[in-house]
């Protein structure tokens, strides 16, 4: 009689974030098959049983089956719960990995999220823990997630491969979401950043800081880069260092770039100076790409427009990123939601490539699980 | 004669004129002393004490904001669905008849019997859906979440009933709707006196409840069976200017209250299996929110269900189009309730239907006459010519293509129409007609169909004629949604048509994509304008002229049907073709503007105008929908074709067709970052200069830039002289510039200069804005401003795209009218329908559908005679959910613990927890005769595990006491359970704690306890602990509307073990010691007190125990001799006795002498006193006599002085 959300059905493992954090988000249960089913090493690797863990660990009554091959894997989301919690995470991927989603689903807890994150602060491949509190956190101050207990804490650095860093994140409740109007990004008026540095020589930061200033240099004299040299325990159980750039505009737009250091005992050293040129370069590009949010928040933003009140939120992003793209699939099969598109050409010469205008009217969603006293 | 009876003129001497009179009076005397008494007396109005003056502040501003609402966002649409009144009361009170009335007030048609929701035009800008509800509690609570205006009727000659105040209750928790009284049967009171009574007692109990001095309305009487028509008027004013505040409720949720319901099942399927899941198709106006396709519903009374299918028809009832004249004309007064059979022809999606009236149509000619919707159909009729051939010339055919709208039951008809088709319900037996137009048909594909489709109209036809021998005597009384049960067999399916629109259709939002876009590039450039300096600005004006010409272009090239569904490849010629056209007139144009242009050197811009526009034009027609194609994949495209899309991007996009790269990519790497595929180098100057304006060094916009702000100022404020040095600093005067550049006669100069003025005139504005009115802007003022901006821009951003392609931006709606296809209905649903009951589809939020535990505050009603009880099953309506569950109630304690009760509390509230899905209204009710609501509460929690407990003691008992120390059995079973309690804290009965400590070998389960004192082997020893209470999980929707007709309102789900044992008549086992036994007190012998000696050695004396023993009779030694007297002893002694006998009475009686004679002097003295206190008063008398009379004289004499002054 009452039938049951049926469940959305997908193939492979990529996504596979997107996918359970929208279904815990929906409601609507999730089946992913084939998990690379014809790799020699077939099923879920470690990270992404750990993602599934902390899923398990934030929500409360969820449903998760997973075949003996662990080529398979069944969703059934539970409610949200939140509270105080610890995880550790994967270090074949870093704590952004896990952190990304966490952002997505902690505003919508039923206790407010105070979680301790351990494994990998900084690497290649993910955003870094560093990007993220300096740019998706203020992007969720925009929709009104802000307040005391709102946070990213980084108390230990630990750099692939073996890790041991660990991040506090602490994230208040709300009911609903306010919707946003951000289509001028406006202009860049500071630039900041942070060059980390573990178990190696304390020097190395120094150097980064350097050559990145060479280049930043030439178009805004407003640069401070923090030099972060973390000793003892905190400085984790592997060698590194890198560079994270966060450039911030007049409206309050926050771009960010980062590069990180080859982890020990994988491919050839990298020379500090070469990594801060880098990295810069890297910002620089960020730069053009513009927009009010930068690459690796698009989807994060759209999430939060998609589940604001039933107002029409805009925003100007930069070229769609392929993770962004299937991210607005999945928006529409799992919220039925669309985005109105408009490219717009930068109208003036000298400011960057192409820009996107995202326009969506929000679902009306409300965090029903939030407690009334 | 007359002017003696005539009364003398009487001054007034009270009331508002005297004053006046007496006050201007006072004021010619120069007496007036309430000039203005602040000023008069300035101390008295000073300030005494800053606290009371503060406090009186606070408290002026506490009452200004109490009469705040929290400000929402309005989203109430443009064209707003029609409101739903709906007409709530017991029976016979005239509901029915209101509504008739009602009806013929505004649309001048009578309708004989009322089924389901009317929908009529009430105003230029309002339409009314009236549906009445009736006394089934299940219709009370669906139409109370639903309505935006309650008329409730109440019979005045009996008073109030309970289900108006069930009602009331009903609507106070799912947010209150406007309510508006009607008082009926006023006709019935003979005595005017008794009338007005009556009227202001229900008036007052009315007010009680909904607020004061709510509106209650009076009918009050009938003439030939309708109400006065001058009061239904009245009423419709009222109804017709009603505002309502929006409820949280009905605007967070969509919902339909649907007018209409089809059967779409197969009918071979049911012909197979009667008893199928039927799949339907629902009609009616969407209301509240947006509503998604695909989306989660809820069918009070039926279940949840997936919406299938959605599709906007164009509005059977749509407002009049814009016109000057205040009322209405009489073709848009329009009416539509296709339950209750009115409407004229309407073309569903696949098939029309024309209502010829009934089988009464030709007796009925005058109601035919009040149809002026029928005339179409009748002229159809009377013609003789096919109607394929009517409609081919009509536009009917033309609306053939566009979605269908509501259908119309064809009734019973004894004219041979040339391709009708009967259906029969096989049920009921009535017959619907359809009229089929083959001649549209002409694809062979759906020739075949048709084909068979005959064999089975004809099979119906034989239905149909034994209907009519079955049913000819039916009328129009016949419930038309029977119709349901039809085999909805054969349809003028255009199915080959349909796929192409389906097919075409992406096309046409690409089109209006470009269109869209091109738009929006209009846009932008008339923000540009504003910004850039002149050159760039004249550049712009171009550029959004040319934009302007474009538009029309397009638009003829891709709109039109045919077009459309051209190849892809036409349409990039139609495109080239634009360009091309596009350059012509940039070649014109520039041709143009050299002509006008004098100097011809400043135009070096516009060199290479027409390949930029043109690149431009090429770039966002070719991106914007790729985009977007790239992103949703809605249009179904050639591979190759794709691959143009992709080099189109120029690398910039590099995601892809969802079918084939994303499967090779399914097991990549899950990476949100976006690395750079092709680094530019940053070294180069060119580069660099790319992104040099995105920092705060580069060049600002024109009305960023801090220098060109500071010099508009300038012009802003022109001429002003300063004081201080007399430098007189003139302005720039505005008018030369503006001169110089008529002279040279150039438009976008003029257009530049008049943008120039707005903006001064804005800003000037602003200014004075900024001066006068924000000086007192509290926060409320901003909140509401910004809800206000947000309300414009939620309007303003889709408004301008075409229905099609908003649908997809933001669902469907409110104010649309929908077709909902929703499939696995229980076929009871269409079998048993009945129009009567309302419809209702509740659109339900994205996490409305967990199901869990759900906790909630409740109280029980205070009218609702029983107490209820814990696991006795009761009905819940939550949202739009009406189900069964089994609550739990309990009480939190102090240290919040759940604990759980047996009962609900009589006049607390008290918590209760179920299983179910949820959302936060609540409102529970039960099928009992007095009042039906057993409990009233709101939802504080969801969550899938829950904790509620209740007290478990255990008991034991101590079969070895040492000092404080016992051994205890019996409370345990093994040594294992004593472990886990150990530390546990323990207690007697007679009030002795202790605590477990240890447990012992033998025998099993006994324990070492501790306790503050020694114990009795006649105590008991018992632990409170608490045992956590598993809930039911049991939910069990109402299923009200599958129950057959008449029957709807007995639904009875799972009963109450108290019920149960009554029907089946078992006796409850009872515990016999929980009887009640009379009490038998035998007396009690109480042992003496004894006090240890040493006790009683220490205490003081007075609390010693005087407990003397008895003396023992004194012995003869101790006894003293008797003295026996001499006789002349005697004598004396004797003398002496009566010597004292005679004194003492001497003195007795001179005392009793004495007081005598005080008494009598005291008496005397009264006297005396009182006659001197008399005479002294009548000397006063005397004396004020005289003193009056003197006065009195004096008094005339002055008052003649005066007079004679005056005088």
């Amino acid at each position: 009689m009452a039938s049951q959300p049926h469940s959305l059905s997908y193939v492979g493992c990529n996504f596979l974030r997107q996918r359970l954090v929208l279904s815990t988000l929906s409601g609507r249960p999730v089946k992913i098959r084939k998990i690379r089913a014809k790799e020699e090493n077939p099923g879920l690797r470690d990270f992404e049983a750990s993602f599934i863990r902390l899923i398990d660990k934030v929500t409360n009554g969820s449903r998760i089956e997973i075949n003996q091959t662990g080529t398979t894997l069944y969703y059934q989301p539970g409610l949200l719960y939140g509270g105080v919690l610890e995880h550790d995470c994967s270090p074949h991927r870093s704590i952004g990995y896990y952190l990304e989603s966490l952002l997505c689903l902690a505003p919508f807890m039923k206790h407010p999220l105070k979680i301790v994150l351990r494994g990998v602060t900084n690497d290649q491949v993910d955003p870094s823990v560093d990007v993220l509190k300096a740019t998706a956190l203020p992007l969720l101050k925009k929709f009104g997630i802000d307040g005391e207990g709102f946070e990213l804490k980084i108390t230990r650095r630990g750099m692939p491969p073996k890790g041991g860093g660990e991040v506090t994140f602490a994230c208040p409740v709300r009911k609903v979401l306010q919707p946003i109007q951000s289509t001028d990004p406006g202009k860049i008026k500071r630039i900041r950043g942070t060059a980390y540095s573990v178990r190696v020589s304390p020097q190395i930061a120094n150097r980064i800081v350097d050559s990145a200033r060479s280049i930043l240099n030439k178009f805004i004299p407003d640069i401070y880069i923090y030099t972060d040299h973390m000793k003892g325990t905190s400085s984790g159980k592997s060698p590194g260092f890198g560079l994270s750039l966060v450039a911030e505009t007049t409206n309050g737009t926050f771009l960010g770039a980062e590069l990180a250091s080859n982890p020990q005992g994988q491919g050839t050293a990298v020379l500090p100076e070469e990594l801060g040129l880098n990295c810069a370069k890297l910002l620089l590009e960020e730069i053009y790409r513009g927009g009010c949010v930068d690459s690796t928040n698009q989807s994060l933003v759209l999430l939060l427009m998609t589940l604001g009140q039933q107002d029409v939120s805009k925003v100007l992003l930069g070229p769609l990123s392929p993770y962004t793209i299937e991210f607005l699939r999945h928006l529409r099969s799992f919220f039925q939601i669309m985005f109105k598109i408009e490219t717009k050409p930068s109208h003036e010469e000298l400011q960057g490539g192409e820009k996107v205008l995202m326009t969506c009217v929000g679902i009306g969603f409300s965090n029903l699980s939030k407690t009334i006293k | 004669m007359e002017e003696k009876d005539r009364k003398k003129h009487r001054k007034k001497h009270s009331g508002p004129k005297a004053d006046k009179k007496r006050k201007r009076h006072l004021n010619d005397l120069g007496l007036g002393d309430d000039e203005d008494a602040r000023k008069r007396n300035p101390k008295a109005f000073a300030v005494q004490s800053a606290v009371r003056m503060a406090r009186t502040f606070h408290r002026t501003q506490d009452l200004k904001t109490k009469k705040h609402h929290i400000p929402v966002v309005d989203r109430t649409p443009l064209e707003p669905p029609p409101v739903v009144v709906v007409v709530v009361g017991p029976p016979k009170v005239g509901k029915s008849t209101l509504i008739k009335c009602l009806i013929r007030n505004f649309t001048r048609q009578k309708l004989i019997e009322i089924r389901g929701p009317v929908t009529i035009v009430s105003g230029k800008r309002r339409r009314l859906t009236i549906i009445e509800c009736g006394c089934d509690i299940n219709t009370m609570i669906d139409l109370a979440k639903i309505a935006d205006l309650v008329l409730m009727l109440i019979d005045a000659s009996f008073g109030f009933e309970m289900e108006t105040f069930e009602f009331l209750n009903i609507c106070q928790v799912h947010g209150f709707p406007k309510i508006m009284g009607v008082l009926t049967h006023l006709d019935s009171f003979k005595n005017n006196k008794q009338l007005k009574k009556t009227k202001k007692r229900l008036k007052h109990r009315f007010w009680t409840e909904v607020y004061p001095g709510a509106k209650l309305f009076y009918l009050s009487g009938m003439v030939h069976g309708e109400y006065q028509k001058q009061e239904i008027h009245n009423l419709g004013r009222f109804i017709s200017v009603m505002k309502f505040r929006p409820l949280t409720w009905q605007t967070s949720h969509p919902y339909v209250l649907a007018d209409r319901m089809e059967d779409l099942t197969n009918p071979e399927d049911v012909r197979v299996n009667p008893k199928c899941d039927r799949k339907v198709s629902i009609y009616g106006y969407l209301r509240g929110a947006y509503l998604k396709n695909q989306s989660q519903i809820h069918m009070p009374g039926v279940g949840d269900f997936t919406v299938s299918d959605v599709s906007f028809l164009p509005d059977p009832c749509a407002l009049p189009e814009q016109q000057k004249k205040r009322s209405l004309n009489e073709k848009d007064k329009l009416i539509y309730a296709p339950l209750s059979g009115v409407g004229g022809v309407v073309y569903d999606k696949d098939a029309v239907y024309i209502d010829l009236g009934g089988s009464h149509a030709h007796q009925d000619e005058e109601s035919r006459a009040l149809r002026p919707n029928r005339e179409l159909v009748q002229s159809l009729i009377s013609t003789h010519s096919t109607i394929d051939v009517k409609m081919a010339s009509s536009k009917v055919s033309l609306f053939m293509d566009s979605k269908p709208l509501g259908s119309e039951d064809v009734e019973n008809q004894e004219f041979v129409m040339p391709k009708e088709e009967k259906q029969i319900d096989l049920k009921t037996g009535r017959v619907r007609r359809k009229a089929v137009f083959e001649e549209e048909n002409d694809n062979g594909a759906s020739g075949e169909e048709e084909g068979q489709d005959e064999e089975m109209s004809e099979d119906e036809m034989d239905g149909s004629e034994d209907g009519d021998g079955d049913d000819e005597g039916e009328s129009d009384k016949e419930v038309p949604g029977q119709d349901l049960g039809l085999r909805s067999a054969k349809r003028v399916k255009r199915e080959e048509t349909t796929e192409e629109a389906g097919m075409e259709l992406p096309a046409f939002a690409d089109s209006d994509d470009d269109l869209e876009m091109s738009s929006g590039e209009e846009g932008e450039t008339d923000l540009d304008e504003s910004r850039e300096d002149k050159e760039q600005r004249e550049n712009h004006n171009l550029d959004h002229r040319l934009g302007k010409k474009v538009v029309p272009t397009t638009d003829s090239g891709n709109c039109t049907a045919e077009e459309a569904s051209d190849s892809e490849a036409e349409e990039d010629e139609d495109g080239g073709d634009d360009i091309e056209n596009l350059l012509k007139e940039e070649e014109e144009y520039g041709e143009e503007n050299d002509l006008s242009a004098d100097t011809a050197g400043a135009l070096k811009w516009k060199e290479d105008l027409t390949q930029k526009a043109a690149e431009a034009f090429l770039r966002q027609h070719q991106s914007a929908p790729n985009l977007r194609k790239l992103v949703y994949g809605t249009v179904a495209e050639d591979a190759d074709e794709e691959d143009d899309a992709h080099e189109e991007l120029g690398g910039l996009f590099h995601v892809s067709r969802p079918d084939k790269e994303s499967k090779q990519k399914a097991n990549a790497l899950d990476c949100s970052k976006f690395p750079v595929e092709t680094p530019q180098d940053w070294d180069l100057d060119e580069v660099m200069n790319s992104i040099r304006d995105c920092f705060v060094t580069g060049k600002w916009e024109a009305d960023k830039d801090a220098a060109k702000l500071l010099k508009e100022d300038e012009e802003l404020y022109g001429d002003f002289e300063d004081l201080e040095t007399g430098a007189v600093h003139k302005g720039k005067p505005a008018g030369s510039e503006g001169e110089e550049e008529d002279k040279e006669g150039k438009e976008p100069k003029a257009e530049e200069e008049k943008n120039k003025r707005m903006d001064k005139k804005r800003k000037l504005k602003a200014m004075f804005d900024a001066e006068y009115d924000e000086g007192d802007a509290t926060y409320f003022d901003d909140l509401k401003e910004e809800m206000q901006k947000q309300a414009q821009l939620n309007r303003a951003e889709f408004e301008d795209q075409d229905d099609e392609s908003r649908v997809q931006y933001e669902g469907f709606r409110p104010g649309m009218y929908v077709r909902i296809e929703i499939e696995n209905i229980p076929c009871e649903f269409v079998l048993n329908f009945d129009p009567h009951y309302p419809i209702i589809l509740g659109g339900l939020g994205n996490s409305e559908g967990n199901v869990g535990y759900v906790q909630l505050r409740l109280k029980k009603h205070r009218w609702y005679k029983k107490i209820l009880k814990t696991r006795d099953p009761i009905i819940f309506s939550l949202g739009w959910r009406r189900f069964q569950t089994i609550p739990m109630y309990y009480i939190e304690d102090h240290n919040g613990r759940h604990r759980l009760l047996k009962y609900s509390p009589q006049h607390m509230h008290c918590g209760a927890t179920f299983w179910g899905k949820d959302y936060l209204d609540l409102q529970v009710y039960n099928h009992v005769p007095d009042f039906r609501i057993a409990a009233t509460g709101v939802v504080l929690d969801l969550d899938k595990s829950i904790t509620v407990v209740k007290k478990l003691k255990l008991t034991g008992f101590p079969f070895k006491i040492y000092k404080n120390t016992s051994f205890i059995k019996g409370m345990f079973n093994s040594p294992l359970e004593v472990a886990k309690f150990e530390g546990a804290a323990i207690r007697t009965v007679s009030g002795i704690r202790g605590q477990i400590k240890k447990a012992l070998r033998k025998p099993e389960g006994a324990f070492r306890a501790t306790f503050e004192d020694k114990l009795l082997m006649s105590d008991i020893v018992f632990m409170r602990t608490w045992y956590p209470v598993s809930i039911p999980a049991f939910y069990n929707p109402v299923t009200s509307l599958l129950k057959p007709a008449g029957e709807k309102d007995t639904w009875t789900g799972m009963k109450t073990t108290g019920q149960l044992r009554h029907e089946l008549g078992i006796r409850l086992k009872q515990n016999k010691d929980s009887l009640y036994k009379p009490i038998v007190r035998e007396k009690k012998h109480f042992n003496k007190l004894h006090i240890p000696k040493a006790l009683q050695k220490a205490l003081p004396f007075k609390n010693k125990p005087k407990n003397h023993e008895k003396k023992a009779k004194p012995t003869k030694d101790q006894w003293r001799p008797a003295v026996i007297r001499e006789p002349h002893e005697k004598k004396i002694s004797a003398l002496l006795t009566a010597l004292g006998t005679v004194h003492s009475y001497k003195i007795k009686k001179a005392k009793l002498n004495h007081r005598q004679h005080l008494k009598d002097y005291l008496k005397r003295k009264h006297k005396e006193e009182e006659e001197k206190f008399k005479r002294q008063k009548e000397a006063k008398k005397k004396l004020f006599r005289i003193m009056g009379q003197k006065e009195k004289k004096r008094q005339k004499s002055s008052l003649k002085g005066s007079r004679e002054r005056e005088k």
